[in-house]
């Protein structure tokens, strides 16, 4: 973990939705999938607590994160920004993902907003030659995640409530054939979301086994590094630290309250 | 050097006048980057009870203007787990290390305070915070039995907003120095309720300040160590000034560990001089 000033070096605009690339070689050198940075919002002590980030893109020099528009003033002011602003940043934060060792199928399940933070999994499962199938149910079109920022190796499922983009609903009819394809399942969404994931994988599979799912589970975070008992979650066998312990557990164990 | 229990045989000597408040290295075993035990005149561990406490559940923070307000509900392994897991770390670091016990059943205190005597060349001594709903009465009776059970030094954490008014009784309860204070506890709302705890942040500066203009006017002849809303050289100063021998800080260290880390090295030069006092001259 390291706490670095990074440059918002860029910001593209995609409607209301901003997508900021923050310049850090230190930072992004250490960032895994999976691994949220957590920002400093604001010049002076107001708002207080940093922002957490789970960035959707990681190169060798610097990061991308995506701030939708809310109604919280900390991201407002990160979306107001100029470009060249120095950003404080407290990173990275706990475990992310881990690359499967045995798997060769891996299917990338998500829900809204965090199926975008899958994005550096996809891309690293990818370019290791990995058959990847990234499959995402959303509200509305607004959070998908576009097909053309995907590598073209990766198969793409969608479905949204409305039906503007993909399958009209969520992803329960694709599940059960994705789930018996994939060897191995990485996943991020809210914990609703998981417990459908799981009761589909043990109608699928039989049972859930340790190693087969990681899941994020996605919290804000104060200091990050495990002193302040903020982000406790009821995983693994008790009340955890989710910054030591997480934010990525194996399914498992966020069972295993 | 400063002493920090001067009327106590054991003292409490601290090289820098900044102290880690309880809880923000753990029980000194999670470290922000960048900061490390040498940058503090002693640390302050997180609350320990005499049983494992679960804590409170999600949500624990909420921002505030100007700050924040936590509540953990005291999550801790409890007392033996915590000497079991953490003696060799206390023995290792370079910053005396003071436990900060926090109570349950009457006597729990005490108790702990009882089992500590092996540890006593490890552990520089003891802070015990003073609930806000505290009498006078009660605060005596479990200093005083605190220091019947220990000859460790005695740091009580006063409530910020009753701080002149427990102050002496505290004192001649036992206690070798006093925290002021103890953060005010408030409640703010958040999606699923409220959250109650005590607040952090700058916003809570001025109940420090109010506190120390208070025991200013006591007199008192212990050791005070500010605490609460310290978030800049500036307020440090403003707390030295006004008398104290030592500042503690926590929610900066969270937020924001290089900004601690330039505190701990601007306030070494304005570490207070204080005359020796002799031991056995109470
Ligand atoms: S964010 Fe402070 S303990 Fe996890």
């Amino acid at each position: 973990m390291v706490q670095v000033k990074a440059k918002l070096q860029a910001r593209e605009l995609q409607g209301a939705v901003q997508f900021l690339r923050v310049a850090s070689s230190s930072m992004a050198e250490r960032l895994q999938p999976g691994q949220p940075v957590l920002i400093k919002v604001g010049w002076g002590h107001d708002p207080f607590l940093r922002r957490t980030f789970y960035p959707i893109s990681l190169e060798s020099d610097a990061f991308v994160i995506r701030v939708p528009p809310d109604a919280d003033r900390g991201r407002a002011w990160l979306r107001m920004a100029p470009e060249g602003t120095e950003l404080d940043c407290l990173g990275p934060i706990g475990a992310g993902f881990t690359m499967p060792t045995q798997a060769q199928r891996i299917l990338c399940v998500g829900r809204g907003e965090s199926s975008w933070w899958l994005l550096p999994f996809v891309n690293a499962a990818s370019d290791r030659g990995l058959a990847v199938t990234l499959a995402v149910e959303a509200t509305t079109r607004r959070q998908i995640i576009p097909a053309r920022d995907l590598p073209l190796s990766v198969e793409y499922h969608v479905a949204t409530r409305d039906g503007s983009v993909g399958d009209k609903g969520d992803l329960t009819p694709a599940l059960p054939s994705l789930l018996r394809w994939a060897d191995a399942v990485v996943a991020a969404g809210p914990m609703a979301f998981y417990q459908q994931l799981r009761y589909t994988i043990e109608s699928t599979r039989t049972i859930l086994t340790r190693g087969y799912a990681q899941v994020l589970v996605a919290t804000e975070f104060f200091c990050g590094y495990g002193a302040c008992q903020s982000c406790v979650a009821d995983v693994a066998g008790g009340r955890r630290r989710v910054c030591l312990r997480g934010p990525v557990f194996d399914m498992v164990d966020v069972f295993r309250s | 050097m400063l002493n920090l229990a001067p009327h106590n045989k054991l003292g409490l000597d601290i090289q820098s006048p900044l102290i880690a408040g309880s809880g923000v290295v753990g029980f000194g075993d999670v470290w922000p980057p960048g900061l490390h035990a040498q940058d503090f005149g002693a640390i302050i561990t997180a609350p320990i009870s005499a049983s494992p406490r679960v804590g409170a559940a999600q949500p624990r923070l909420v921002e505030t203007p100007g700050g924040f307000l936590l509540n953990t509900g005291g999550h801790n392994p409890g007392f033996r787990r915590v000497i079991d897991r953490h003696r060799t770390t206390w023995r290792r670091l370079s910053t005396p290390v003071i436990l900060s016990l926090v109570g349950g059943e009457p006597g729990d205190r005490a108790w702990m305070a009882a089992h500590l005597e092996p540890l006593e060349d490890v552990i520089a001594g003891v802070a015990l915070p003073i609930s806000e709903d505290v009498n006078l009465s009660e605060a005596a009776a479990f200093i005083a039995a605190v220091r019947r059970a220990t000859p460790l030094p005695i740091l009580a954490q006063l409530p910020v907003t009753r701080a002149a008014y427990l102050a002496k009784t505290v004192l001649i309860a036992g206690a070798d120095a006093l925290i002021v204070g103890a953060p005010p506890p408030g409640a703010y709302p958040v999606r699923q309720g409220f959250i109650e705890g005590p607040m952090g942040g700058p916003a809570v500066f001025p109940y420090t300040v109010r506190a120390l203009r208070r025991l200013a006017d006591l007199d008192l002849d212990a050791p005070l160590i500010a605490a609460g809303g310290i978030y800049t050289l500036d307020d440090a100063l403003l707390c030295l000034e006004m008398g104290v021998s030592a500042v503690q800080i926590r929610g900066l260290i969270w937020r924001d560990p290089a900004e601690a880390h330039r505190l701990a090295i601007n306030i070494r030069p304005f570490m207070p001089q204080v005359e020796e006092i002799d031991p056995g001259e109470t």
